[in-house]
């Protein structure tokens, strides 16, 4: 399509899933079943082959540069200053970042719908719970597709309020409604740091430079950014620095970065296809995205950078070794998705923005594969635990065949998608130069041992469930059945996209093109080119290479040895090593942790402020009346009989009144009077301080 | 000691005085009473400035016209109020007012 | 100036009135038709003549002033301006959605419901009245009008125990302050010799003021502030509201935690700058020497939100709780009034508006539950959306909205505010702030827990009629709208200042 014409559709991409939510919303108990269906899987399908159309026409445009189409629907915010005027549209901005970002949403968006069909059988809820679905898809494509930063912000705090209501949908069960409930304060956290950032930002290039910045987009900021460097730093931290760790803050809430991935594992209370397209593929993926988005800006900050990759790889090493213990299958499923957002944000933090993306892209496909698979068994086996699966391969072969291939993707065995992305990332942090010297290597070194980790708990995870025996009784094992085809069906088409998704990025070595990386790199130049590419010897690449297949061969080989060839050994391993074991398995205790720090204390302190006013108050007239009782004993006053009875009334009413508070009687009248005095009193001090 | 320091002297210790009153004392009567003190050593200070600063004579006396007629719509609502709720405590202590608390 | 020439002024100063004169026919018609035996406890007829005359006074009060500054009319006591014409109407409105909750509620009973629109309205007069005051007589007047009237407004269910107690907490503690107050504008009256509050700002703000009488000053402010934060039920003059929120027919509780605190709101901005504070270039003002009221009001803004944010954890009675919750969000106004320029003010007048839907909504919707079976108590909110599931979406939209979630418009004028505050530096109020809203969290957040999550513990039918429903979704859809389109009131309340 013309790209002219196309930027008078593009607003229909995000409004066609909002329109299905409102439809499904408002009539979804009147309308049958079938149009409920066709509702949702239709909007997310249109918002689709829009997305496709938009991708062809910004190919269609030749010069890489002018690849961007922007469609401003209406202005939002206007404010006429004297320096100049501040205005915010409500714009959609297509680029291929925001392109690649639409094809996944809305491409495996509808996969998981069409999974959902199967999954949601017979569930009640199931009008309401498309409602939310296209609901997300809405958010989640004003967050990606928005052309400036607070119409991010609004798709921002959007998908994570339906993230919060899908994981609570089967609010009847008490730990969905705490697990909805953690995720949502976490997000909070988060969201407090974003928008700190976001005001930092407004605040600098905007009020205090005196430079009239038109508005937040992306165009403008990219042009304004340099003017940052010229801002005082604020406690020695450049202003680019704190805004950026401002917004990284945001992101780890998101994206369940240390230390506010805390939510993720839980969230898995939540519907699996929920888990699949939310807390897999695309939400926690938007703090990836955003810091992708405002490359430009990060670039301006070393520091900030060197923080985000060394976050994320440390998140990666770390979930990764929590999964090895869990027995719930979609709890490994989510300390494997934190592990793998770990090496995207190890990936942008080493600049190597393109290649963020592509782990992105990749991930989504594997990972949302291995959450449907896991969905489908769950279906089958009706249990989260794996210790009850067991020798599932023989009744579940197409749930079996596509697991393996995500498997082996996420795995990083050459050439299944995930082999060519995380390589890709860790070749760059192995090259990056960031804030101190030799920190990429090191990094490199945290990353390559996460990969090894991931081999193994996912080689732990295929040969407890597919292999072996089944351990979940007789009676369950009768039941045992594959999935209906509207869930086997997303399963194989997910599988090839994760079997041959890795081909659009291949490695310079290969002498073929990057597709990906060619497609972002108008959005994600770099200074002096793509860091990751051609600069280096094809031996050391090739080199790099073998020895991350070679770890992934590794954790595989270790996890068969241990979990089929000597299956009795890993139980040796845990009594042997017992403390260590229960550090790991109850996830170092940071939940406790976070219990004890903030949340007791947070509690403690209200139960106080209950009686904080008239504890304080008495507090208050007991010293004054102490203090009149001294000076009048001083000076010598107690013979006049006036000031005498003054000071005795004073005297009295503090007696009165501390009687009575000491019982802790509130709601008196006279108790109320006093306190409009004693609030004179805190006035005059006020005076007295200020 | 006929001088503008005199009346405001008067007028704050009257004000004093209420203070003290509507704090000290329990019975509902008593401290409207003295609320009623503190409305009139405003007025004594209108009238008193009236006198010795304000080029308009009248201003302070139609003030103080005001607030007595304000004090009086005052009261009446206030013992409308005491009187319906004696009907549930049998008391004009207002130390037996305290269902409502917390 | 001769008889003839009083009395053409004053009649020309019905010309700028219209909201005065319509609200006082109103007043009369309903006094009328209540006193006729037949209507008494007609509650349709009386919301029809309220409704009637309350549109009579908004078309009244739409009327604007050309730039400028206003006109003054009767004997200079009233001035007409922007200020006043939009505190107009928001009082307005505020009476119509409180007399529009009125009919809905059981509360109050059909042999009442006269009176409490005579009250309502006679309030509202007051606080029209107050909103164009001028003059510092006039101001304690039209003050007392209002403050006079809602006592008898809360006991109006002098049947009951907590009613009366509670109207009886009301009218000492406001007598009390108010007398505080009084005696204040004394003091201001003998440093000045006038009453109009121009001519005194003027005076006070002079050249050979400054620096004089600093005891005279700081007992003035003192004074003030007792009167004025009682009426916004703000820091150390707060206590009374959660009882008397308790105590009051929900309706009344709307129109107290609305209607009088905005008026407060409005007087207090029109006292302390006029008198405390000159215009200094376009933008800002300069307080005067003496005090350094603007930090005080900082203070007690950041004090006021964290003693109502903290307080309000702990309660299980939702009234009491939105009691707590409207202290807190005074806190929050404070803030703009703390900030001495006309961002501050228009972030007030922008979050008062917004307060009005968002607050009201969620009174309405308390109203909708105390109807019926139900009650005040938390427990009756619990696995509420699986009976009236319409209503608690749109609880959750106000309590959302109180937090300042986006794309609620709560969060709108969350954003002026906060802006207005990091723009003149006050850092660590605008953090004060943030973590205030981060607290105010977990109580909203409980209480939409409660409707959508846990399970009902008592089993009653809520009885949400189509009246109901239309209120508040009258009262969801601004709360929504003005969460993403906000342009043409922030446009509006821009020309105020």
């Amino acid at each position: 399509m013309d790209p002219t014409t196309f930027k008078d559709y593009l607003f229909l991409i995000p409004l066609l899933p909002f329109a299905g939510a409102a439809i499904n919303g408002i009539l979804g108990r009147r309308l049958g079943l079938r149009a409920v269906h066709l509702i949702a899987l239709g909007s997310v399908l249109g918002s689709f082959v829009l997305s496709v159309a938009g991708f062809l026409a910004l190919v269609s445009i030749k010069s890489p540069e002018a690849r961007r189409v922007v469609s401003v629907l209406y202005q939002w915010i206007l404010i006429a200053g004297q320096t100049g005027s501040f205005h915010i549209n409500v714009a959609f901005l297509l680029d291929p970042l925001s392109s690649v970002m639409c094809l996944v949403v809305t491409g495996v968006g509808f996969f998981i719908h069409v999974y959902s069909v199967g999954y949601m059988h017979g569930d009640p809820g199931r009008a309401r719970y498309f409602a939310y679905l296209n609901l997300f898809t809405f958010s989640m494509l004003v967050l990606v597709l928005a052309d400036n930063l607070l119409l991010m912000f609004v798709g921002w705090e959007g998908v994570g309020l339906c993230s919060y209501l899908l994981i609570g949908f089967w609010f009847s069960e008490l730990d969905n409604a705490r697990a909805g409930m953690k995720a949502f304060i976490a997000n909070r956290v988060g969201d407090f740091g974003f928008f700190v950032g976001l005001m930092l930002l407004f605040w600098t290039l905007y009020v205090s430079s005196g430079q009239a910045v038109g508005s937040l987009s992306y165009g403008e900021l990219k042009g304004a950014a340099p003017l940052l460097l010229d801002a005082e730093p604020i406690l020695g931290l450049s202003v680019p620095t704190i805004i950026c760790l401002a917004l990284f803050m945001g992101a780890t809430g998101k994206s369940a970065q240390i230390p506010l991935y805390v939510w993720l594992p839980d969230a898995m209370a939540g519907p699996t296809p929920v888990s699949a397209l939310i807390h897999a593929a695309t939400m926690v993926t938007a703090g990836v995205f955003m810091i992708v988005r405002l490359n430009f800006l990060y670039l301006l900050s070393p520091v900030a950078l060197s923080v985000v990759a060394t976050v994320g790889a440390l998140t990666a090493l770390y979930a990764a070794s929590i999964a090895i213990t869990q027995n719930d299958i979609k709890k490994v499923l989510a300390y494997s998705t934190i592990s793998q957002l770990g090496y995207m944000f190890l990936g942008v933090g080493v600049s190597a923005f393109a290649a963020g993306i592509f782990h992105l892209v990749t991930h989504a496909f594997f990972k949302a594969l291995l959450f449907l698979g896991a969905g489908s068994l769950i279906h089958a086996a009706h249990t989260n635990d794996i210790r009850k699966m067991g020798g599932l391969r023989a009744h579940m072969p197409a749930t079996f065949f596509t697991f393996m291939v995500a498997f082996l993707a996420i795995a990083g065995i050459p050439p299944f998608a995930g082999f060519f992305s995380k390589d890709e990332i860790l070749f760059s942090t192995f090259n990056a130069h960031l804030a101190a010297p030799g920190l990429g290597k090191l990094l490199w070194l945290v990353g390559l041992m996460g990969a090894g980790l991931t081999a193994f708990y996912m080689t732990r995870l295929v040969i407890v469930t597919f292999f072996g025996e089944f351990r979940g009784g007789e009676s369950a094992e009768e039941k045992l059945h594959e999935s209906p085809r509207t869930m086997t069906g997303p399963l194989v088409i997910l599988a090839v996209l994760s079997a041959v998704g890795g081909f659009i990025g291949l490695p310079a070595v290969t002498h073929l093109p990057n597709l990906i990386g060619g497609f972002l790199e108008p959005v994600v130049a770099l200074k002096g080119g793509a860091a990751s590419h051609g600069s280096h010897s094809a031996a050391l690449e090739l080199g790099l290479m073998a020895v991350s297949v070679a770890a992934a061969a590794a954790g595989i080989y270790l996890g068969w040895y241990l979990y089929h060839k000597r299956p009795e050994l890993p139980g040796a391993l845990r009594e042997r090593f017992k403390n260590l074991h229960a550090v790991v398995y109850n996830k170092y205790y940071v939940d406790e942790a976070y219990d004890r720090l903030f949340v007791r204390p947070v509690i403690a302190i209200s139960r106080g402020t209950g009686r904080f006013d008239l504890g304080v108050i008495d507090w208050v007239v007991n010293a004054l009346a102490r203090a009149t009782e001294r000076i009048s004993a001083g000076i010598g006053w107690e013979d006049l009989k006036v000031v005498d009875g003054l000071v005795n009334a004073i005297a009295d009413a503090v007696k009165y009144w501390g009687y009575h508070t000491r019982r802790l009687t509130t709601g008196k009248v006279n108790h109320y009077l006093y306190s409009v005095v004693l609030g004179l009193f805190v006035l005059y001090l006020l005076v007295l301080i200020t | 000691m006929n001088s503008l320091t005199t009346y405001l002297l008067i007028a704050a210790m009257l004000f004093t005085i209420g203070l003290f009153g509507v704090l000290r004392r329990r019975s509902l009567i008593a401290m409207l009473i003295s609320i009623e003190l503190m409305l009139n050593a405003a007025s004594i200070n209108f009238l008193a400035f009236t006198k010795f600063v304000s080029p308009d004579p009248a201003t302070g006396q139609i003030y103080v016209l005001l607030i007595m007629g304000v004090a009086a719509a005052e009261v009446a609502i206030a013992l409308a109020i005491i009187i319906s709720l004696y009907r549930w405590l049998r008391t004009i202590d207002i130390e037996r007012a305290d269902r409502l608390r917390g | 100036m001769d008889l003839v020439q009083i009395a053409r002024s004053n009649l020309e100063g019905f010309r700028y009135a219209g909201t005065e004169v319509a609200l006082c026919v109103l007043i009369v018609a309903l006094l009328l038709s209540g006193v006729i035996l037949p209507f008494r406890k007609n509650r349709r007829l009386f919301l029809i003549i309220s409704m009637l005359g309350l549109a009579l006074a908004m078309t009244a009060s739409l009327k604007q002033p050309g730039a400028g500054k206003g006109v003054r009319y009767f004997a200079d006591l009233f001035l007409w301006d922007s200020f006043s014409v939009f505190f107009k109407l928001f009082f307005v409105a505020a009476a119509a959605f409180t007399i529009l909750m009125a009919q809905m509620n059981r509360e109050v009973e059909d042999y009442e419901f006269n009176e409490c629109c005579l009250l309502v309205v006679s309030v509202t007069l007051g606080m029209v009245l107050l909103a164009s005051s001028v003059d510092l007589l006039m101001i304690y007047l039209a003050f007392e009008t209002m403050s006079l009237l809602s006592y008898l407004l809360v006991g109006i269910r002098f049947r009951e125990a907590r009613g009366g107690e509670a109207a009886l907490k009301y009218v000492l503690y406001g007598a009390f302050t108010s007398g505080v107050m009084l005696f204040g504008f004394s003091l201001v009256y003998g440093l000045a010799g006038t009453t109009d509050i121009m001519e005194i700002g003027r005076i006070l703000n002079s050249a050979h003021m400054a620096g004089q009488n600093r005891a005279l000053f700081v007992l003035m402010v003192l004074f003030f502030l007792a009167g004025l934060l009682f009426k916004t039920a703000s820091f150390p003059f707060h206590i009374w509201c959660p009882d008397v929120y308790e105590g009051a027919p929900t309706p009344v509780t709307a129109f107290l935690s609305v209607g009088p605190k905005a008026a407060g709101f409005a007087v207090f901005i029109r006292l302390f700058y006029t008198l405390f504070a000159r215009e200094v270039g376009d933008q800002g003002f300069a307080a005067i020497e003496q005090v350094d009221w603007p930090a005080i009001v900082a203070v007690i803004s950041a004090i006021t939100m964290s003693l109502g944010n903290l307080s309000a954890i702990h309660q299980d009675n939702v009234k009491r709780l939105l009691a707590y919750s409207s202290i807190a969000h005074a806190g929050y106004l404070l803030m703009g009034i703390a900030c001495l320029d006309k961002l501050g003010l228009e972030a007030v007048a922008f979050y008062l508006v917004v307060y009005l839907f968002m607050n009201l909504g969620a009174f309405a919707v308390v109203t909708a539950v105390n109807n019926g079976e139900g009650g005040e108590d938390i427990r009756f909110y619990r696995g509420l959306s699986a009976r009236a599931p319409m209503a608690c979406v749109a609880m959750a939209v106000f309590l959302f909205s109180l937090i300042g979630i986006p794309p609620f418009a709560g969060f709108v004028g969350k954003v002026f505010l906060f802006s207005a505050v990091i723009l003149k530096k006050y850092y660590w109020l605008a953090i004060v702030a943030a973590i205030n809203t981060v607290i105010s969290l977990y109580y909203y957040v409980r209480l939409i827990k409660a409707m959508f999550i846990d399970q009902a513990e008592v089993s009653f039918e809520p009885r949400v009629s189509g009246v109901s429903y239309a209120v508040i979704g009258a009262l969801a859809l601004p709360t929504l709208v003005l969460g993403v389109y906000w342009q043409p009131l922030a446009a509006f309340i821009e020309s105020i200042f």
